[in-house]
């Protein structure tokens, strides 16, 4: 571990050299320019620079904030046009065709298992995830692919923070995304029916989360809580990630081995301990007397049937989550031991806490039947799905409502009687609702939260609960494309960005200035380093860097061609 | 008999032409459907097989013959999305739609009849001047804000009715029909087929008026007042049962128009009907469940379109000898 964090700053050094000798010759070149004839010496001009954004109706906020950017972009010299398309076709674009974007609006959403920042800081940012995987701006850094491999190898906590800190700090000085803002959750729900202190806030997360539907006590004689998702449901399938909204269900209804606690951090849930045996063995004991929904026990085997059902063909989206695991065993008859492939620090994050526990009995038959058929386990619907969790399915109509009821067997019963999840697809109706009572936690509300601010402020009952989130937005510039693959001027492009003005104008402040891919909501791991606005300082680095304004209009430093064109 | 072969024929033409443009549509439309759903942690790999896996990378006329070879099966395939079967996913849907389109239409009717009528017989009238602009201007209003303001005032303004759903929270039944025929479910429908039935009224409404001043021209009308009988009887025995002859078209085929139709009203009122999940599906490019529902609509109307014709012919002879 030593010698490879000395071969990262040894690394870093040689860079940092070699990019000071590079801007002192750029800087001399462009005194030299200033002495003889200046069109000359100069590059060509920069071509038309292109910023894709979802539209207005899609996304106010980001078109909003596009906008602006535009704005301040074209203060630099630049012409900027802001294109919109929706974001199925924005996807598409920077997704699939890599080579052919300048700049694009983007975002990052907050799940739990991003709490751990290997997610982030790997695949965001490794090289070898540019080709077709999440790097799509083309970062690449062989220092920092270094960092990024360390720290997801470091299980020792106090040596990987410092990793991570040193990796955000490099994503900070290179520059391959423009940091935005973390937008803010706003949840609220009826005081009257919940008592506020057994409301659980989950850092980046917000309070619509696992550990408030375990811990909410009701104070009156309403005992159901009624929440309501936007989107319609698709699957009730521990097997399946199909979507946001039926998450909080599958998180309900089947435990898993670790939770992502409030704070951010693995806690052992359906195990009662796990230890470290060496860097890729992992001893887990599971909690005792654990049953299934239909009464039966939860057993080591159904663990290892767990991790095994999806590391085959049949779940390709939790597949990825166990790749890492080499072997599972049977220690005695309430310990598994995971040997990993590679050393992991956010296996307990990534893994343990991700993966459902599925009866065997229940999934061993449906597995064996659909092994021979062309679907997968995602088209499987059980009619009365069977968990271990706190909560039990009483009943579903997907397009409808999904009544959960306590399991009152389980060692954390809820206080609740019933959990209702009813489909709302209009918000204002959704905010009547609340103020009526026929909803009492306002789980999926999309709408301006200045209207909701002004519901709570009327409405006493109303209790608005507001937290930063630990998604984020920001603009992915083309690492691969001239001139977005100079450092200094990715560095100029957010230098030149007013933030605070973003916040207040696109997120009618219902947002703070980000700075890192690591959320100020993740305190463990969150290292400040917000860039504020400064033209003049972004003019300066353009010009030390070699670029120069003629007739108003910026030219590469002497020397560059532009070879390509606005697509 | 040979005019209802024909008939058959036709229709099996028409339902040809509207499978075949909805394979192309969805098709040409921009956009891959493996990245409507995937979140963007989904590698180039796992697109590939979901591509496989719904026969995506084959060529576009292979994809259209086992298309139209699995529609003459009855096979409307499997949502891209649901991972479930087309059909099941409509049928899940369809009686809370059917329930909501015909109670409206039916009570639009037969409120257009009656007032309609009853406007034409007193033709002249200040009630004109007052009752024609008012289902004018509610015919104009847009649905989705009227949706809102019955929402505002009834729903959760006064807190007479639901703000949405089709059921109060948590409600149990026996059974579906149980669930259709309570009075919970019944209290739900009040608002969304308000809604729906202001919109509609003012078809059935003008042209029943329209009609009727017509066949108040017809020399029968002249002759039942010649023997005596009381305008009332005029009204409603003579003149207005010829006059509802266009009437019956215009229900059935709005009926097979509308099933589709209450995408804005649905959404206003989150009732959970076939619009809906319709939108759900062309936003997110699930063919299948487009290309099916969308199917299944065309199939209602041009099944209604044929009964509308039987109907005529039955109601009136001279169509038949035409």
């Amino acid at each position: 571990m030593k010698a490879t964090s000395q071969g990262v700053s040894a690394g870093g050094w040689c860079r940092r050299a070699v990019m000071a000798g590079a801007s002192a010759f750029v800087l001399g070149a462009s005194l030299l320019g200033f002495a003889g004839a200046a069109e000359a010496q100069q590059g060509d001009r920069i071509r038309k620079i292109v910023l894709v954004t979802a539209p207005q109706a899609g996304d106010p906020q980001e078109f909003q904030a596009a906008q602006l950017i535009g704005q301040e972009w074209r203060k630099l010299g630049l012409d900027v046009e802001v294109r919109a398309m929706t974001r199925q076709q924005l996807t598409d674009y920077v997704w699939q065709s890599r080579e052919k974007w300048d700049a694009t609006m983007w975002r990052m959403v907050g799940r739990p298992e991003r709490s751990d920042p290997d997610e982030l800081i790997f695949n965001l940012f490794h090289s070898t995830t540019a080709r077709a995987g999440f790097n799509f701006v083309g970062y690449n850094n062989p220092a920092y692919d270094q960092i990024a491999e360390a720290q997801r190898r470091e299980v020792d906590v106090a040596a990987r923070k410092r990793l991570i800190t040193e990796a955000q700090q490099v994503i900070a000085r290179d520059t391959p995304y423009v940091f935005l803002v973390h937008p803010k959750n706003n949840i609220a729900y009826l005081k009257s029916v919940w008592d506020p202190k057994t409301i659980v806030d989950q850092g980046g997360i917000g309070i619509r989360n696992f550990w408030t539907f375990v811990n909410a006590a009701p104070v009156g004689t309403q005992k159901d809580m009624v929440l309501f998702s936007a989107d319609l449901l698709v699957a009730i399938n521990p097997l399946y990630i199909s979507g946001g909204s039926d998450s909080w269900i599958t998180d309900l209804v089947w435990d898993r081995l670790m939770r992502v606690g409030p704070d951010g951090l693995p806690t052992p849930w359906s195990a009662s301990e796990v230890k470290w045996v060496d860097g890729q063995t992992l001893d887990v004991t599971l909690r005792p007397g654990q049953k299934w929904h239909d009464g039966r026990p939860m057993t080591v085997e159904d663990v290892i049937f767990s991790f095994e059902a999806v590391a085959g063909d049949e779940s390709p989206m939790y597949k990825p989550f166990v790749s890492n695991i080499a072997s599972i065993e049977k220690v005695s008859d309430s310990v598994v031991r995971f040997k990993l492939k590679t050393a992991s620090a956010s296996f307990l994050t990534s893994t343990l806490a991700k993966i459902n526990l599925v009866p065997k009995h229940v999934w061993e038959p449906i597995l064996q039947g659909l092994a021979t058929s062309p679907q997968n386990a995602e088209s499987h619907q059980e009619r009365q799905p069977i968990g271990s969790g706190p909560f039990k399915v009483a009943r579903f109509a997907l397009t409808e409502e999904v009544v959960l009821e306590k399991n009152a067997d389980h060692w954390s019963a809820p206080k609740m009687d019933r959990w209702i999840l009813r489909i709302v697809t209009n918000q204002e109706a959704a905010l009547g609702m609340l103020r009526r009572g026929e909803v009492n936690f306002l789980s999926d509300y999309r709408g301006d939260p200045k209207i909701l601010d002004d519901l709570a402020r009327q409405n006493t009952n109303v209790e608005v609960a507001s937290s930063i989130d630990m998604g984020f937005r920001f603009v992915g510039l083309n690492n691969r494309r001239p001139p977005f693959d100079d450092v200094k001027f990715r560095q100029a492009l957010s230098l030149a960005i007013n933030r605070n003005l973003m916040v207040q104008a696109a997120w009618n402040g219902y947002a703070v200035p980000s700075g890192s891919v690591v959320s100020p909501a993740l305190a463990a791991w969150h290292v400040a380093s917000i860039t504020r606005a400064n033209l003049d300082e972004a003019k300066k680095t353009l010009a030390d860097a070699g670029y120069a304004l003629v007739q108003n209009r910026l030219h590469y430093p002497s020397g560059k061609r532009e070879t390509l064109t606005a697509e | 008999m040979p005019r209802i072969v024909t008939r058959l024929l036709h229709m099996l033409l028409v339902l040809w032409a509207v499978a075949t443009i909805l394979f192309l549509m969805f098709r040409l439309m921009p956009g891959d459907p493996t990245l409507a759903y995937i979140d963007t942690t989904f590698s180039a790999e796992q697109r590939q097989q979901l591509l496989v896996m719904f026969g995506l990378d084959r060529p576009l006329h292979e994809q259209y013959f086992i298309y139209l070879w699995n529609l003459l099966q009855g096979e409307l395939g499997t949502s891209f999305h649901y991972k479930r079967p087309v059909l099941d996913l409509v049928l899940s849907v369809l009686p809370n739609t059917v329930v909501l389109t015909f109670v409206s239409l039916l009570l639009a009717y037969i409120f257009g009849v009656l007032v309609g009528a009853w406007l034409a017989w007193r033709r002249g009238s200040w009630l004109e001047g007052v009752v024609i602009p008012s289902v004018l201007a509610l015919r104009a209003a847009p649905e989705f804000w009227l949706g809102m303001v019955l929402l505002a005032t009834l729903g959760f303004g006064l807190g007479i009715f639901p703000s949405g759903g089709a059921n109060s929270p948590g409600a149990t039944f026996s059974s579906e029909w149980a669930r259709i025929f309570s009075l919970d479910y019944a209290q739900h429908l009040v608002l969304p087929t308000l809604t729906l039935f202001l919109y509609l009224q003012g078809l059935p409404l003008l042209l029943m008026r329209s009609n009727m001043l017509e066949v108040m021209q017809e020399d029968f009308i002249m002759m039942a007042r010649m023997k005596g009988l009381s305008e009332r009887s005029i009204m409603l025995r003579h003149a207005a049962r010829n006059a509802m002859l266009p009437v019956v078209t215009a229900f059935a085929l709005g009926f097979g128009g509308s099933i589709g139709g209450n995408v804005v009203v649905e959404s206003v009122f989150s009732w959970p009907g076939l619009g809906r999940l319709l939108v759900n599906a062309v936003a997110g490019n699930d063919y299948p469940l487009a290309q099916g529902a969308f199917l299944l609509i065309t199939m209602f109307l041009v099944v209604m379109n044929f009964v509308a014709d039987l109907l005529y012919s039955a109601l009136d002879p001279r169509v038949s000898h035409g």
